[in-house]
C-alpha cells in the first residue's frame, strides 16, 4: 500500500523522535498529543535534531527547514482523517492504548493501518477493540528512535501479510532495518537482553563482584557493546524490572533477575534518570 | 576477577543469549536470519547469536552448554535445534551448514 501520510500519536520519548524520522524521508506527518506542551517540548526537539544535522553540514538550512514543514503539530483530532498508517506512541497502559486505537479506528479510512509502538504490551488485544483487526500491527522502535536502525514489526494473530509489508517497506524508507516478528512477550531484542541481563545480574550476587567489575569484563571480551549494568542504568532500573516480571511471568525463572535489582527499585533508585542505580551518577 | 570465574562469566552472558535466540527461532517467532538482524541492529551485538554459535562451533557450543547444565540446571540444557544439528555432524562454519548454510 502506498503510505501517502503519516500520524504518530503521543509526542513524548518516542514520538517526537519518530515523527523526525519520517520527516527526514520527507513524508508528511501529522503528530498529535493530547498535552499541547508535550506538543511544544517535541518541537523544539526535533528542530534541536535539525540543527544538529544543518551544523554538521549533512543537511541544507532550506531542506531543515522543508523537513519541519512537513511535520504538522497537532492537538486536534480532525488533523488524522487522511492518514494512511498511524503509529501510536502514548504511555504502555493496555486501557489508554485500546481508547486511541477506538478513537482511530472512528477517525482513519478504512484501509489504513494502526500500528503500535509498544514493547510488551498485546498488539491482538488492542487489535479487538477495532473494526479492522487485520490491519492492526506493531511497528516497535528502539530509543532513541532517531538512531537505532532496527524496528520489529509484529504480527498479532489476524494482521494482514500486506499490512506487514507495507510497514516493512515505511521502515525502509524511513532508512530503518525493519525484521518481521510474531507476537510474544518481549518480541526479539527485549527478551533475548532480559535473558542475558538476568543470567548477569545472577551471576554479580552469586559471587559478589562488582557491577563495573561485571561490566568491564563483558565490554572486554567483545561479547557487547555495554555492559548489562550501565544499560539497565540507562534504560531506567523500574522499565528493566518491569520487562523482567513480566518475561518472568510468561516464560519462567530464567528472567528472574534476582534480589538486587527489585531492591535498587524499591529503594527509588532507577539508574541515570535518579542519579543512582547499579552506578552512582552525579546529576551536574 | 579470576581467569575462571571470567570464563564463566562470559560463558554464562553468551549462551543465556543463545539460549534465548534458539528458543525464538524454535517457537517460530522470527527466521533465524531475522533473529540475529535484530540482536545486531537493536542491541548492537558485534555477532548475531546464531551465527556466533556457528562460528564457535555447534559441537563447542553444544558442550558448554552441557556443562552450564549440569551446574545451573535445565535453563541450559541443549535447544532440539541445537542437538539435531550436531548429530547430522552440521557443526556450523567449519562443516558448512549450522544455523546458516556456508
Ligand atoms: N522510552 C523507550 O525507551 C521506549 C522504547 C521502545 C518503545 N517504547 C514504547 O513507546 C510508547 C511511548 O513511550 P514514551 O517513552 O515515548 O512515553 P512518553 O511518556 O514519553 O510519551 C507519551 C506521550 O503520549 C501522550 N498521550 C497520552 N495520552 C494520549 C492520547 N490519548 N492521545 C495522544 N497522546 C497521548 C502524552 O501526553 C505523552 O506526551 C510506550 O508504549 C513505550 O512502551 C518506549
Amino acid at each position: 500500500m502506498y503510505v501517502k501520510k503519516v500520524a504518530v500519536i503521543g509526542a513524548g520519548t518516542m514520538g517526537a523522535d519518530i515523527a523526525y524520522t519520517v520527516a527526514m524521508a520527507n513524508i508528511p506527518v501529522v503528530l498529535r498529543d493530547v498535552d499541547e506542551k508535550a506538543l511544544e517540548r517535541a518541537k523544539s526537539h526535533i528542530q534541536k535534531l535539525l540543527d544538529g544535522r544543518v551544523a554538521k553540514g549533512r543537511l541544507s538550512g532550506p531542506d531543515a527547514a522543508q523537513r519541519m514543514s512537513q511535520i504538522v503539530f497537532s492537538a486536534d483530532a480532525s488533523a488524522l482523517k487522511d492518514v494512511s498508517v498511524a503509529i501510536e506512541a502514548v504511555p504502555e497502559k493496555m486501557a489508554l492504548k485500546q481508547k486511541v486505537f477506538q478513537e482511530l479506528d472512528r477517525l482513519l479510512p478504512p484501509l489504513a493501518i494502526l500500528a503500535t509502538n509498544t514493547s510488551a504490551l498485546s498488539v491482538t488485544e488492542m487489535a479487538s477493540v477495532t473494526s479492522r483487526p487485520t490491519r492492526v500491527a506493531g511497528m516497535h522502535f528502539f530509543y532513541p528512535a532517531h538512531m537505532m536502525k532496527l524496528v520489529e514489526i509484529i504480527a498479532g494473530e489476524q494482521t494482514d501479510k500486506d499490512v506487514l509489508d507495507t510497514l516493512s517497506r515505511l521502515s525502509e524508507e524511513i532508512r530503518k532495518i525493519p525484521v518481521a516478528v510474531k507476537e510474544c512477550p518481549g518480541f526479539v531484542v527485549n527478551r533475548v537482553l532480559t535473558a542475558s541481563m538476568a543470567e548477569v545480574m545472577r551471576f554479580k550476587v552469586e559471587y559478589g563482584y562488582s557491577a563495573e567489575e561485571i561490566d568491564q569484563t563483558i565490554v572486554k571480551h567483545k561479547v557487547a557493546p555495554l555492559g548489562p549494568f550501565v544499560l539497565a542504568d540507562a534504560l531506567g532500573l523500574d522499565i528493566a524490572w518491569d520487562v523482567a516480571e513480566t518475561l518472568q511471568a510468561a516464560y519462567g525463572d530464567r528472567f528472574d533477575p534476582g534480589p538486587e535489582l527489585p531492591a535498587l527499585v524499591a529503594a527509588h533508585h532507577l539508574g541515570v534518570k535518579t542519579g543512582q542505580g547499579f552506578y552512582p551518577y552525579s546529576r551536574s | 576477577m579470576e581467569a575462571e570465574r571470567e570464563q564463566e562469566l562470559i560463558d554464562r552472558f553468551t549462551l543465556a543469549t543463545f539460549m534465548e535466540a534458539a528458543r525464538l527461532y524454535e517457537e517460530g517467532v522470527a527466521s533465524a536470519q531475522a533473529i540475529d538482524i535484530a540482536m545486531r541492529a537493536g542491541a548492537g551485538l558485534p555477532a548475531g547469536p546464531l551465527a556466533w554459535a556457528d562460528q564457535t562451533g555447534l559441537d563447542v557450543v553444544y558442550q558448554k552448554l552441557a556443562d552450564l547444565e549440569s551446574r545451573f540446571g535445565a535453563r541450559f540444557a541443549p535447544p532440539a535445534s541445537l542437538s539435531a544439528r550436531v548429530e547430522h555432524g552440521q557443526l556450523g562454519i567449519k562443516s558448512g551448514a549450522g544455523y546458516f548454510n556456508y
